[in-house]
């Protein structure tokens, strides 16, 4: 087994509480690396029967049925966690969601990671469902189950805090809030204030009565080329210190907002516009002045990107998704509103991205007359704090709002779903595609749906590659090669804030692997893999029932131009060319 | 014509915006170097660190310090990582 592995993935019926250690040979893991690469392998290598079982009671419309106990839950690890690189100590989780029911893969940091490799796994698939709400503990390899009656209803925090203090030091704890627990679809699953957020990974270990998953251990592997890795680490360590990081240090994400509101991308009420008049209220200028803030790090990391303000006698961790999501897509431009639904969504253990879209698009409901519920109008913040709150209750409309924009749409009928903003079922993170068009294409193609991480497209929307209003056949490699980058950032596993950092990136990631690892890994093997990677995710998607109909966006973004911007104006006929070369492209490179 | 800054450059110029005449994004950078001090160790005769990144009114984004600049025209300096 090479250096960087155990060799071995955990896999847990937690029906029974039984554990097998499953070995994972050697080509598999240089062919996907570690967490999604590793978790997509295991994915579909696994017992594919569920691929074919109807699904039954709310999930009929979904098959396979993410929810059902036989779909696997994997937490997935990679070779470079627990080695001194900076960003290492990341996590993967890999599944189908219950949202989009396709190919889904979150990823949080900081010390759960490391604490699971050293709990002598590559990955822990989990399947089954618990008899009751259980704590999945595994200790040194070691797997039981445990009551968890006292964490039952507790917020993300209070669970850690709660666990930690009943295992005892060195276990570190991946918990699911109310919102995991009730099911809601955009559940995420939360350690250490950061979330494994999208897709409703919450949602499934909800399902399958698992509160949290704590780890411990003590198995450490070894490292090829300890003295290169070093060094290599060192290097890297200072270049994250310079300019192409300096944005995450000192202003954090935020930062996106007032640049997007400029160029006319900041999705506002439901993606009815493109700039919000209130946006400086949201800036992280506006926020310095109004709250005291910190700066913290994930474990391993260098670049220190979390800014946390202090309000209402807490913290809150404030990213730029947040302030969209809970800001103008909603068209709240008070920032303790805010703030106050960040909190909220972070106890829950929500996603900010659906939960804004899915409140957002039900504001345009109300606007319109589809729905009726008063108080939900858009620019109300403490109609956003309520909707939160009943999302995460499931109760009156928040229970039909707990299932995502899509589904929302399709019981609210009467033409909605055109303006569900949504592809695949995921809902749209914080870039307006009218004006950022290759992005618009990433989010189209997206194999989890709308995702700004996956394809990380923008980029070369704000470069002289490409006009950003009027994506060419030409944009289609930059999307992919976007894409491919992204899948071997996530499994490698490195924080994409490195990616300017990296001169050459396919280079000095495959130095890193083979100090690791003793790999003869080059960087055109490293290409190679990236691709696979996508490719395996696409395969997921494929079984469980894909069509070429779901690549595409909601109808609001062909049919309605940019009020302040016409010349942002991205048409069906193109963007089905845009798709179609992509398809071409992808085909062609797997050849 | 009007310089605004976003993000990073923001900070290091310590305002939003500036007036300045330039023929050519070269002379409004060598411009912006002297009357900005905190962006001088991001502005070099080859033009911007690559961290950050130069639009013409909020349409092209621009390199080459030849690119021709007439009057009212706006020149955005940004953090070239736009998103994240």
């Amino acid at each position: 087994m090479p250096p960087g592995y155990h060799g071995c993935y955990l896999r847990i019926d937690v029906s029974t509480g039984s554990a097998d250690r499953v070995p994972l040979d050697e080509d598999a893991l240089r062919r996907y690396i570690g967490g999604t690469g590793l978790g997509a392998r295991l994915l579909l290598g696994s017992d594919l029967d569920f691929f074919h079982r109807p699904a039954s009671g709310k999930n009929q419309d979904l098959t396979p049925d993410p929810l059902s106990p036989a779909v696997p839950l994997i937490f997935a690890f990679s070779p470079l966690v627990g080695s001194p690189l900076t960003t290492s100590a990341k996590f993967a989780v890999v599944g189908l969601s219950p949202l989009t029911g396709r190919f889904n893969d979150s990823l949080a940091s900081s010390g759960f990671a490391i604490a699971g490799k050293q709990a002598g796994c590559d990955a822990i698939l989990i399947v089954g469902k618990a008899p009751a709400l259980s704590v999945l503990v595994i200790d040194d390899g070691r797997v039981r189950l445990e009551p968890a009656d006292d964490v039952a209803g507790e917020s993300c925090p209070a669970t850690e805090e709660k666990l930690r203090a009943r295992l005892g030091a060195g276990f570190r704890i991946a918990s699911i809030g109310p919102a995991g627990e009730r099911v809601v679809r955009y559940a995420t699953i939360s350690h250490d204030g950061r979330h494994a957020g999208r897709g409703g990974s919450g949602a499934v270990l909800g399902s399958r009565n698992v509160k949290a998953v704590a780890v411990r251990g003590t198995q450490r592997v070894e490292w090829a080329h300890p003295r290169e890795l070093v060094a290599l680490s060192r290097d890297l360590s200072q270049r994250s210190f310079g300019p192409a990081t300096a944005k995450y240090r000192e202003l954090g994400t935020a930062a996106n907002l007032l640049t997007f509101n400029r160029f006319g991308t900041l999705p506002t009420r439901n993606f009815q516009q493109g700039t919000f008049e209130e946006a400086p209220n949201l800036s992280p200028e506006q926020l310095r002045s109004a709250y005291a803030r910190t700066r913290a790090s994930c474990a391993a990391c260098t670049i220190g990107c979390e800014h946390i303000y202090a309000f209402g006698g807490s913290e809150v961790r404030l990213e730029y998704e947040n302030l969209f999501a809970l800001g103008s897509l909603c068209g709240v431009g008070d920032h303790a509103a805010v703030l106050r639904a960040s909190q909220r969504c972070d106890e829950l253990g929500i996603d900010t991205i659906s939960a804004g879209g899915t409140i957002a698009f039900a504001m345009e409901c109300v606007e319109r007359g589809l729905l009726d519920e008063s108080w939900l109008r858009f620019g109300s913040g403490d109609a956003v704090l309520k909707a939160i709150d009943l999302i995460g209750r499931r109760e009156g409309i928040g229970d039909l709002l707990a299932e995502g924009s899509r589904r929302a749409a399709e019981t609210i009928g009467q033409g909605s779903i055109a303006f569900a903003p949504q592809v695949k079922g995921l809902e749209i993170p914080g870039y307006e595609p009218r004006g950022l068009q290759t992005m618009a294409l990433g989010f189209a193609v997206g194999a989890r749906g709308a995702d700004h991480n996956r394809s990380g497209a923008y980029d070369v929307d704000f470069s002289d590659k490409v006009d950003r209003r009027n994506a060419t056949l030409d944009s289609v490699r930059h999307a992919i090669d976007s894409e491919d980058r992204a899948a071997l950032m996530d499994s490698l596993i490195l924080c994409k804030f490195l990616r300017r950092v990296l001169e050459d990136f396919y280079g000095e990631s495959a130095a890193m692997l083979a100090a690791v690892t003793g790999w003869d890994v080059t960087a055109d093997e490293l290409r190679e893999t990236a691709k696979r990677i996508v490719a395996t995710k696409h395969q997921v998607n494929l079984l469980a029932g894909w069509t070429p109909a779901e690549d595409t966006l909601p109808d609001r973004f062909f049919d309605s131009p940019l009020p302040n911007d016409p010349q942002a104006s991205l048409s069906r006929e193109r963007l089905q060319e845009l798709v179609a070369e992509y398809h071409r492209q992808r085909t062609r490179g797997a050849e | 014509m009007v310089i605004e800054f976003l993000g990073i450059p923001r900070e290091r110029a310590g305002v939003s915006e500036l007036e300045f005449e330039a023929a050519t994004l070269g002379e409004a950078l060598g411009e912006l170097s002297v009357r900005c001090p905190g962006l001088s160790e991001l502005i070099t005769p080859e033009g911007l660190h690559p961290s950050l990144a130069a639009n013409l009114n909020g349409n092209a984004f621009v390199k080459s310090l030849d690119t021709r600049l007439v009057a009212g025209d706006r020149l955005l300096i940004l953090s070239a990582d736009a998103g994240g």
